[in-house]
């Protein structure tokens, strides 16, 4: 089995197959912000589209057919009604992912905390909307409940969102302060931990220094200094740097 | 449009004044006062013959009584014949809240006396009714003056624009006579902006063109002040009271030697003269400009004159609670207390009693602050103000006693009051279109009255409607749309049933400024605790591991999150970062350009110790010990480098841990925040490197691993200062935290939405996001240009800085150069204190690759050591 970074998302490759995750969408984000009274413009859905548009052009060129996404949850924002966008977004979503992994492609919905209602949307497509998904060795959750059968002991990898992880970079010298989308990857209870970064573009995520899994909403408290970081890159680069362990920085 | 501002030469002879009082209003004047008062003389014949007028006259003075008698005597004629009508006459508008007792005083207790006085006399009067409306005023009050019209409406400008759009009450207002605007200098900002658009809304919907009162203490210039009262194509004149009193102040230096001023001796001594005064005098107000200061000053006091201080001293500042310093005005207005410890948030309104002296602690900053902060000290009409300037260094003592120069001289420095707020016009607009249907040319023009939008292009006016009409949201237009706008009718009018709830519970142009909860993370047995609150502009400016003085006990910063900061307690490191600096007051550039003189004029004969020493002594009115301590300063900086004038900008090249270049640009902290940054991007521009730079009142410095002075000063041209300047602020804190306050203020975000209220911090949160997205949509978005007007004029003065630009280039200001060893003495406060920034220059993502390297680096070497 093989795990590779490609800017927010992951691509799994074992026995010939290969999956690729995407983390927290929160698709129609913008209407319910307007319906707290701001007026965002619009926009993110396309940005959206055009970022994970990168990584399949990438996949293409290296002529990596995929044949399951799954997305780790929170697919859309609002947390009660569905909103107009969201009806939208979502199945354009599918539509587009469906198109880019062909008829005998997969795409797996992984229930998150804002996805109450989601399932409405989703069946449509007559895709189904689950509370973890298992693959070989791997879990696939979003990250804010616990599962038993995840401590099988057949199961290596537990993949999961809901954290939105990111870090602050600092220039000692200077007073220059970036804030950057990164993966944590770490052990836990003997299973290797990778939490992925949100896909939802333009906010960068929570910085986790610090802090530890409880803290950061996850069901299990991690202690998150002996994970490493991997930093997503970002903007058109589709690559991650490692910047070691966590208590490190 | 002809228009004519003039100075009243002389004010009108009392038997004149007296002439038209009504001879009841009269009798009840003079029973209780002797004479008429100059302001007096000055206005109420004025106001009476209905002619537009802006009075300014030093605090204590009898401004509101002056305003409202003319007004008084009008309605109490009419009332008398029962001619009273059912409409209101006159509205009263003041930036103040708590009016209520200046009320009583000059407008219903003269009332209630009249009344009295003409039942005494067997005549029948109608009773005058005043209706007073703040923010705090009740629904059931609120009934009350729509169904009994108040006569005299007294309101503050955001109840005024609020009652505006309520169609019943406006009816009342369609025959309005009078309006008094009071407090008007400390309305040269967006407040006072969006009050002028409002009088002119009060304008257009009044049959009948008020006459226009503004009330006002010593500000400059009035001739720019009364045009913003009265707005485009009016007359106005002006009456400048000068009124007897002689101001009685003076210098003090609490050291012999201000370089030692941190020291123990000289806090003694500090304390000693600040005791010394307090014991001399009945009741003294101390200002200190800052918060942190203001505990300070009460808590070293209490700790060497033990128990001496207990209940008779007390402090002032805003972030208190509204009933704490209202029971300290009160305190104060009895006579209860000895000292009084502030701010600035004394410097207004309401009247405090009996002070008879006034310290200010630290430089006021400008030349009208201090004359309305002295003026505080006997407020009494007739007894003569009384202050003392207390120097803490030796900038601090030349600032101040060119300040005591300026007050003598009456030299007042100039207010620049903003004009065409894009973000303010936007909430206007709304409340216009929840009026009435308007035809957009006609809005344009009625707008286009008011002083502060008297060029707004019709490119703005059109951008402003497009927003709020939801153009820029493209497929979502109907989500929030404010207002419509028919393209082929031109006519513009309101949307959505909630529109005038939704006006009403988000009107205001004052930010609401967010504070941070400190939050100890370590040690564990601390962890969680909560221990003060911050202001968001301070966490601004901190980056990990700065050290931080919080209620007297020292904490590192770690991180921040939302509105919560983390911190370590119990370090024993020195601060880093000055907790005061957010609350700086900018020094004005009219103050600033006066200490250049100063220097120069010393300049020209430091040689000569005596005629140099005779010469300060003479020129700002200060004592010998002053004297020595500024030559001192003055000729240590000639032996060491040279000493910067108005017409010589010295730069300083020196190396320490960077180069520093240090420019001595004695133009005030607001040019000095655009050169700065101008300077600094294209130093950073040049290397391909961000470059730190600081920045305070009386210069600024850049610091980076090689700087080419030469270049650095080539590249920033006069005519390019903008286009640098837009780039240069386009990642910065204030861009954002001004566009949050922006955003707020055109409705973007709305604080109150469905009957819910936004914490700051979820404004804050999502303005970050909204900024990213605006900025994806269009670069020129009506309210992302807005925040940048604020911050190049407001909080720059991008003007002022192009002016400095041009007269380097045409030679009137010339550009020396100089190599130091080390820092000069009029760098030392610079170095020291400043506020330091960075030019971002490098790209996020050359940063993360860079920081990656480092940090790589720092984790083989880590390793390599752990094999050894």
């Amino acid at each position: 089995m093989e795990i590779k970074y490609i800017g927010k998302t992951l691509l799994i490759e074992d026995s010939g197959e290969r999956v690729l995750v995407i983390g927290d969408l929160h698709l129609g984000y913008e209407e319910a912000m307007r319906t707290n009274g701001i007026l965002v413009p619009s926009g993110i859905y396309e940005e959206i589209v055009r970022e994970i548009e990168l990584v399949f052009d990438y996949l293409e060129k290296k002529r990596k057919k995929v044949d399951k996404v799954v997305l780790l949850g929170d697919v859309r924002h609002e947390f009660g009604r569905i909103l107009k966008s969201e009806w939208k977004e979502v199945l354009d979503f599918l539509d587009y992912l469906k198109e880019k992994i062909g008829k005998k492609g997969e795409i797996v919905v992984v229930k998150g905390n804002h996805d109450t209602m989601t399932v409405n949307i989703v069946k449509k497509k007559n895709i189904e909307i689950v509370d973890y998904y298992i693959w070989g060795g791997l879990a696939f959750l979003h990250g804010d409940k616990d599962f038993d059968v995840v401590y099988d002991k057949d199961i290596k990898y537990w993949v999961m969102g809901h954290a939105h992880p990111a870090v602050v970079l600092q220039d000692k010298k200077s007073v220059k302060k970036e804030k950057y989308k990164c993966f944590l990857v770490g052990k836990f209870k003997r299973k290797e931990i990778i939490v992925v970064p949100s896909f939802f573009p333009i906010v960068e995520g929570s910085d986790v220094t610090g802090l530890n899994g409880n803290e950061l909403g996850l069901a299990w408290d991690f202690k998150l200094g002996s994970f490493e970081v991997k930093i997503v890159e970002g903007e058109e680069s589709l690559e991650t740097l490692d910047f070691g362990r966590l208590n490190k920085f | 449009m002809a228009r004519e501002i003039t100075f009243m030469e002389e004010p009108h002879a009392a038997a004149e004044v007296r002439k038209i009082l009504h001879p009841l209003v009269a009798e009840w004047f003079f029973r209780k006062f002797d004479d008429f008062s100059l302001t007096q003389l000055y206005g109420v014949k004025t106001i009476s013959d209905r002619k537009n007028i802006l009075i300014s006259a030093p605090t204590g003075g009898t401004k509101t009584l002056t305003a409202f008698l003319g007004i008084i005597n009008y309605v109490v004629g009419l009332a008398l014949k029962n001619e009273l009508e059912e409409k209101i006459y006159a509205v009263y508008v003041s930036p103040l809240k708590a009016l209520s007792n200046d009320i009583f005083v000059n407008l219903e207790a003269p009332l209630s006396e009249i009344y009295d006085l003409a039942k005494e006399r067997g005549l029948e009067m109608q009773n005058i009714r005043v209706g007073v409306r703040t923010g705090d005023t009740t629904v059931s009050e609120r009934a009350k003056h729509a169904r009994k019209v108040p006569h005299i409406y007294v309101t503050t400008p955001e109840s005024l624009a609020i009652v505006l759009t309520t169609t019943k009450f406006v009816e009342n207002l369609s025959a309005l006579e009078f309006i008094i605007v009071d407090e008007i200098h400390a309305m040269a900002n967006k407040r006072g902006v969006y009050m002028s658009l409002t009088l002119e809304r009060l304008c257009e919907l009044s049959l009948i063109e008020p006459v226009r009162i503004g009330l006002s203490a010593t500000i400059a210039p009035l001739e720019d002040i009364a045009r913003f009262l009265v707005g485009e194509g009016r007359d106005c004149l002006i009456a400048r009271v000068k009124l007897m009193k002689k101001i009685d102040i003076g210098l003090i230096s609490p050291a012999k030697d201000l370089i030692e001023a941190d020291s123990i001796q000289s806090q003694k001594e500090l304390y000693k003269i600040l005791d010394g005064l307090i014991q001399d005098h009945k009741t003294t107000l101390i200002f200190t400009n800052t918060r942190a200061a203001t505990e300070k000053i009460i808590h070293y006091l209490d700790l060497h004159f033990p128990g001496k201080y207990n209940e008779l001293i007390g402090a002032h500042h805003s972030s208190m609670s509204k009933e704490n310093r209202f029971e300290i005005e009160n305190k104060l207005r009895k006579g209860e207390l000895k000292v009084v410890v502030t701010s600035t948030s004394l410097e207004l309104g309401i009247d405090i009693g009996n002070v008879d002296l006034v310290i200010l602690l630290r430089s006021p900053k400008g030349v009208a602050r201090a004359l309305q902060r002295i003026g505080r000290a006997g407020h009494k009409l007739h007894s003569n103000p009384k202050g003392r300037f207390i120097v803490t260094d030796r900038d601090d003592l030349i600032e101040c006693g060119v300040m005591m120069k300026g007050m003598i001289e009456n030299k007042i420095d100039r207010v620049d009051i903003p004009k065409n707020a894009l973000d303010v016009l936007a909430q206007q607009i709304y409340g216009m279109a929840i009026s009435k249907i308007w035809r957009a040319e006609d809005m344009l023009k009625m707008i286009r009255k008011s002083y502060c939008y008297a060029d707004l292009s019709e490119e703005d006016f059109f951008a402003v409607v497009s927003y709020l009409a939801g153009d820029y949201a493209l497929e979502h237009r109907h989500v929030y749309a404010k207002i419509w706008y028919d393209a082929t009718s031109g006519e513009i009018g309101k949307r959505g049933k909630t529109a005038r709830i939704i006006y009403m519970t988000n009107i205001g142009t004052i930010p609401e400024e967010g504070f941070i909860s400190v939050v100890i993370s370590a040690p564990v047995e601390k962890r969680g605790q909560i221990i003060g609150k911050i202001d968001e502009a301070f966490l601004e400016k901190m980056k990990r591991g700065d050290v931080f003085v919080l209620g007297g006990h020292k904490y590192q910063f770690i991180r921040s999150q939302g509105m919560k900061a983390y911190v370590i307690a119990d370090v024993s490191k020195s601060p880093t970062i000055p907790s005061w600096f957010s609350e700086m007051l900018p020094l004005s550039y009219d103050v600033a350009i006066e200490i250049a003189k100063f220097r120069r004029l010393v300049k020209e004969k430091i040689e000569n110790k005596k005629k140099t020493l005779d010469f300060i002594k003479e020129y700002l009115y200060c004592g010998d010990i002053e004297a020595d301590q500024m030559y001192d300063y003055l000729s240590e900086q000639a032996k060491f480098s040279e000493i910067p004038t108005d017409k010589e900008l010295i730069v300083e090249k020196f190396k320490s841990d960077k180069e520093y270049l240090l420019f001595h640009s004695m133009y005030g902290r607001r040019v000095n925040d655009a050169l700065s940054r101008a300077y600094g991007f294209a130093a950073a521009r040049l290397k391909h490197r961000d470059i730190e730079v600081g920045i305070n009142d009386n210069g600024f410095y850049l610091a980076g691993e090689k700087l080419d002075e030469n270049k650095i000063l080539d590249w920033v041209k006069a005519k390019d200062l903008e286009l640098i300047l837009k780039e240069a602020i386009e990642t910065t804190d204030v861009l954002r935290r001004r566009f949050r306050h922006c955003a707020s203020r055109s409705l973007m975000i709305l604080r109150t939405y469905k009957g819910r209220s936004k914490t700051v911090g979820k404004q804050q949160m999502h303005s970050h996001f909204l900024l990213a997205a605006v900025r994806k949509i269009s670069n020129e978005f009506p309210i992302l240009q807005e925040a940048r007007r604020e911050v190049f004029e407001d909080v720059m003065d991008i003007h002022r800085a192009k002016g400095i630009l041009k007269d380097i280039e045409n030679g009137k200001i010339k550009v020396k150069k100089v190599r130091t060893p080390l820092v000069s003495p009029f760098g030392l406060n610079l170095i020291l204190q400043s506020h330091a920034d960075l030019i971002r220059m490098e790209e996020k993502l050359q940063f993360l690759r860079r920081m990656h390297k480092l940090q790589m680096g720092i984790i083989e070497s880590k390793e390599g050591n752990g094999k050894e």
